[in-house]
């Protein structure tokens, strides 16, 4: 059996994402099982997706807790334990990022135990806007590395998955998991199945007797203020506002005022200071301000200057 | 102290009353709206200090109930049948937010077909809730069953709410002599509502109730709730302890009538446990060495004290006022899973429905019962479950489809 | 009647709403709600329905610098009720001052406002409660998917109408309906219209009795349109006439703001993925001329008085 492991965020179409492989490898004769795994339904927020191949019956459920294939569309998840990215990985497992940093650096980073491989989705793009298909690209990768079927099935598979969509679209989405595919190609059947779980040797589960506690601990109750600000919704962010000081007219009423998330504070000069662990980008800011001096950059565009700053 | 006569419902409205509740949110719903027009009377006239106010439905009513003992008062409310099912979703709810609150339950048939009458399907259907539950016999149990049930819902090693059941019609509207402890007797024993450390306070927010994700910790929560409730069962033991010293009168969680030499035992909860008592009487007067074992605690279930009190008894007759449709008889169902598996348990646990839609059951029919678990005992093979049922009701019955315009046919039996 | 907030200056420039939550970036609900939040200060206990909103407390983290309690998705009037009333018994026996006093406000999204909270909602407003109702209508049932509910808009796309008519049904006249049970108060907003929600809640606040307010929440995941337009497509629904901004009070309606030289509709439906059927790949003349009269008539009715 093969276990494969999507990670995304809410709207880069990881559930088509996984459908697409889980059509795929369908259509060559596995018997399959695909599912998404939601929290609440958010933009933005961290997804994941998980497909299990057979040729026999599918004897296991829920969540693949020994994957075979992690795909991370979206590296910024890497760092937030709620995504999870690397849970269960062990020696055999191959982790592929869309990212520009090198696998060597990321295996280094993150301890991996198997193989890492990066892959570059934007180099699959023809425009800006082709970002959200990121999740197209993953999978045309994936399928490479996982080397169970050809080309033209992984194009029917897109076909079946995507047949509301305009022509175009899905014309596009095969294009971009076409060329994924194709970069793939020094990978190909890279991928391997994990053992059988042994049912004499493994490792006891460590239960223990769950002691009684009272109510103020054991209701579901939040006895604090504000606990939500230790969540960084700040990796969200795609799209990175920065305001130009020098055209600020201070008029904070507007941008403080009009951010959703309280992201945007007053500081003691009457200036509108964003918050970049909490800012989702959503640009409201940008785009309501009347002396347009908030610029947006990308969000990696963003973490360069950053990070040059830091060099200075 | 003084004796009274009392009606369940009037025994409840006092126990509230002695128990000096804060906040009643209220809905009317047969057999149980004499409750709350005897407190909303109290309080219009002064006699009683609280606040009443009708919801507009039960599952509303259930709500402002859990959040006004959230906020740290002490809360009663009562309801019935459909309105206990209406209140489900709420039920479940609020003793996950642990609200410690008294419900009363004046236990109805369940529609459809819609009835008026006593039986336990509703109660019944709380069970897997989170709220306690105590089951009264008599209109004096139903007094002291709700004021035991603050002390119980209140323990801080508890904090979840509680259900009081009585039945409809043979309770609720029967008059009984019912003691009535003095004021001053009650507040002795039940000491002013400690809302502790869950209640909405300015100076200290809180965030109640709120969505928790992720299977470990949601099964963390929900054990929890569950090992409060099972402090129950030696908390209830306790405070009937204490109960017995500050008013003589005692409450075992299960009633042991007559078991203690039996070789056979009747097992039976609420007000038509008391014509089993009768039963026994006039079985023993034959020579039978019988019993009958009631339980009062039913959430959380009494289990040791069962395998306690069935050890050796050679069969059993588990007569259930429900009937959980396509498995049987609720209370045996309990039974059956508490004593399996531990030593010396009864050869025979035998399961009869009976009093549904407040279904009367005869002398005869406990004679019966008991002759029935005997020859069972002797042959070594359990009988199936009974549904009490006799020929002469079914002729009656089809009576009724004859005018109900039913085929003539199926009179003769034929399709 | 305390009525501080004259200009846009006078809006409070620190936030009670903490950051962090797992709304939608851009979430026009959620810039209503941190708007009325900061009026009302933390001596709050909000009273939660089912919806987008009921996860902004997720264990462990909370948002609020006041208190919170989620009920169900009916009966968050109830649950408000049973606090009020608590609050009034430790109040009468002198167990809380004053200072501990809460506010205490219901938020529910439309879903439960004009559906199935309805009951509970005019119960409330029934029995005279003291509260503040805060429905954040986002014309859906956003926290499912934006299926379509009763507060959504005619010809709208919702993932339960996705012909190309869109929903065949009409919006509910919640506003009207509340007002009918003459509480204290009832008032539309939107988060678009900072110094008129403002002066609302702060009218609102000095008030005994139900206050009803109604925040249309444009919504970039429901509604199919970019998160930074979220503030643009609120005032083009005021500038259209589609969301009228009035409030009820002693027995009368008073429109806040009447947009002079109101805008065609089209301006507020083409910014939204939800209309997109009204124009391609046809326009709609039929549905897009139902669509303008019926904001025209609703316009002349009021200028006629």
């Amino acid at each position: 059996m093969y276990r494969i492991r999507f990670h995304g965020r809410g709207g880069q179409g990881i559930k088509v994402t996984s459908r697409i492989l889980g059509s795929a490898l369908f259509m060559n004769g596995y018997e399959i099982q695909d599912a998404p795994r939601y929290g609440a339904e958010r933009r933005g927020a961290p997804i994941f997706a998980y497909v299990r191949a057979s040729k026999n019956s599918i004897f296991e459920r829920g969540i693949v807790r020994n994957p075979d294939l992690i795909v991370v569309a979206d590296e910024s998840l890497i760092p937030l334990p709620a995504a999870a990215v690397i849970q269960g990985a062990d020696e055999h497992t191959v982790l592929l990022l869309n990212t520009r940093i090198d696998a060597q650096t990321w295996k280094e980073r993150l301890n991996f135990p198997g193989t890492v491989l990066s892959f570059d989705a934007y180099i699959c793009f023809e425009e800006q806007q082709d970002e959200r298909f990121t999740g197209t690209a993953c999978v045309g990768a994936a399928s490479r590395l996982l080397g169970l079927f050809d080309k033209s099935i992984l194009k029917e598979a897109i076909n079946e998955e995507l047949q509301e969509m305009k022509s175009e679209i899905i014309e596009k989405n095969i294009t971009i998991a076409l060329k994924a595919y194709d970069l793939m190609e020094p990978y190909e059947h890279c991928v391997n199945s994990s053992k059988k779980t042994d049912a004499l040797n493994y490792v006891k589960p460590h239960w223990v007797e769950l002691p009684f506690e009272n109510a103020r601990t054991s209701a579901p109750v939040i006895h604090a203020t504000l606990t939500s600000e230790n969540v960084p919704t700040g990796l969200w962010r795609t799209l990175h506002p920065i305001i130009h000081y020098e055209h600020c007219h201070r008029c904070w009423w507007n941008c403080s005022t009009f951010c959703p998330d309280s992201a945007i504070n007053v500081n003691e000069e009457s200036f509108p200071v964003i918050d970049y662990d909490h800012c989702k980008g959503c640009l409201i800011c940008s785009t309501i301000c009347p002396s347009h001096a908030i610029e947006v950059i990308s969000e990696s565009e963003a973490r360069k200057r950053m990070e040059k700053k830091e060099e200075e | 102290m003084k004796r009274k006569l009392l009606t369940g419902n009037g025994a409840a409205a006092w126990g509230a009353r002695l128990a000096k509740a804060d906040y009643i949110p209220a809905f009317p719903i047969t057999p149980q709206t004499e409750i709350i027009e005897t407190l909303a009377k109290w309080i219009d006239t002064d006699e009683m200090e609280g606040r009443l106010v009708t919801l507009e439905s039960e599952h509303s009513m259930i709500t402002a109930a859990g959040t006004a003992a959230s906020t740290g008062v002490r809360v009663f409310t009562a309801t019935s049948s459909q309105g206990l099912l209406y209140a489900m979703e709420m039920l479940y709810t609020v003793a996950g937010w642990r609200a410690p609150l008294v419900l009363v339950n004046v236990s109805r048939g369940l529609s459809a077909p819609i009835t008026l009458e006593a039986d336990h399907n509703d109660v019944m259907a709380a069970r897997d809730s989170g709220f306690l539950q105590i089951h009264c016999s008599t209109c004096q149990e139903v007094l002291d069953g709700v004021i035991m049930a603050y002390r119980i819902s209140e323990d801080q090693k508890i904090r979840l709410p509680i259900i009081v059941n009585l039945d409809g019609f043979y309770l609720s509207f029967t008059r009984e002599p019912v003691e009535l402890p003095d004021k001053e007797a009650v507040d002795a024993f039940l000491p002013p509502f400690d809302a502790g450390n869950i209640k909405l306070r300015a100076n200290m927010p809180e965030s109640q109730a709120v969505v928790v994700l992720g299977g470990s910790p949601y099964s963390y929560f929900r054990y929890e709730m569950h090992l409060a409730e099972m402090n129950g069962l030696n908390i209830y033991e306790s405070v009937a302890g204490e109960f017995k010293k500050h008013f003589g009168r005692e409450y075992a969680s299960v009633e042991s009538y007559r078991t203690d030499d039996a070789e056979y035992l009747f097992v039976m909860m609420g007000s038509f446990a008391t014509k089993a008592k009768e039963a026994v009487d006039r079985l023993r007067d034959a020579g039978w060495t019988i019993g009958l074992l009631r339980p009062r605690l039913f959430r959380p279930f009494p289990a040791p004290t069962f395998q306690k009190l069935c050890r050796g008894k050679k069969a059993v007759a588990v007569i259930d006022q429900n009937l959980s449709m396509g498995k049987g008889g609720i209370l045996h169902g309990e039974l059956a899973s508490a004593l399996y598996g531990h030593n010396e348990m009864p050869t025979i646990l035998a399961s009869f429905i009976g009093g549904l839609g407040g279904r009367d059951i005869s002398t005869e029919e406990f004679f019966e019962m008991a002759n029935v678990i005997k020859r069972s005992f002797e042959e070594g093979s359990t009988p199936p479950p009974r549904l009490l049922y006799t020929d002469e009701e079914l002729r009656e019955i089809r009576k009724l489809q004859t005018i109900a315009n039913v085929e003539r046919n199926s009179l003769k039996g034929e399709q | 009647m305390n009525e501080n907030i004259k200009k846009l200056k006078d809006l409070p420039s620190t936030h009670l709403m903490g950051t962090g939550t797992p709304m939608c970036a851009g979430c026009g609900g959620l810039e209503a709600l941190h708007q009325v939040y900061d009026i009302l200060g933390k001596n709050t206990v909000i009273i939660n329905a089912a919806g987008c909103m009921t996860l902004l407390s997720v264990y462990p983290f909370t948002p609020f610098s006041g208190s919170w309690i989620y009920t169900a998705m009916a009966s968050a009037p109830a649950g408000a009720q049973g606090v009020r009333d608590a609050l009034d018994i430790l109040r009468k026996k002198g167990s809380i001052t004053e200072e501990e006093d809460l506010q205490v406000v219901v938020l529910t999204g439309d879903g439960s406002a004009y559906g199935m909270g309805m009951s509970a909602t005019s119960g409330a407003m029934d029995r005279d409660l003291d509260f503040i109702y805060l429905c954040y209508d986002n014309e859906g049932y956003g926290n499912t998917g934006q299926q379509y509910s009763q507060a959504t808009p005619h010809a709208a796309q919702t993932a339960t109408s996705k012909s190309a008519l869109g929903f065949t049904g009409y919006k509910k006249d919640l506003f009207s309906i509340w007002a009918a049970h003459k509480p204290a108060y009832v008032a539309t907003v939107i988060g678009s219209e900072p110094l008129d929600l403002a002066k609302k809640i702060e009218k609102a606040k000095g008030l005994k009795g139900p206050k009803m307010i109604i925040a249309l929440s444009p919504c970039p995941t429901g509604w199919d349109f970019d998160p930074s337009k979220t503030v643009d497509i609120g005032k083009l629904a005021v500038k259209t006439g589609i969301w009228p901004l009035k409030e009820y009070i002693d027995g009368k309606v008073i429109h806040t703001k009447i947009p002079k030289k109101r805008l065609n509709i089209e301006a507020y439906l083409k910014e939204q993925g939800r209309f997109s059927h009204l124009f391609e790949p046809t326009r709609n003349e039929s549905l897009l001329a139902e669509l303008q009269k019926k904001v025209d008539t609703y316009w002349e009715e009021i200028e006629n008085g």
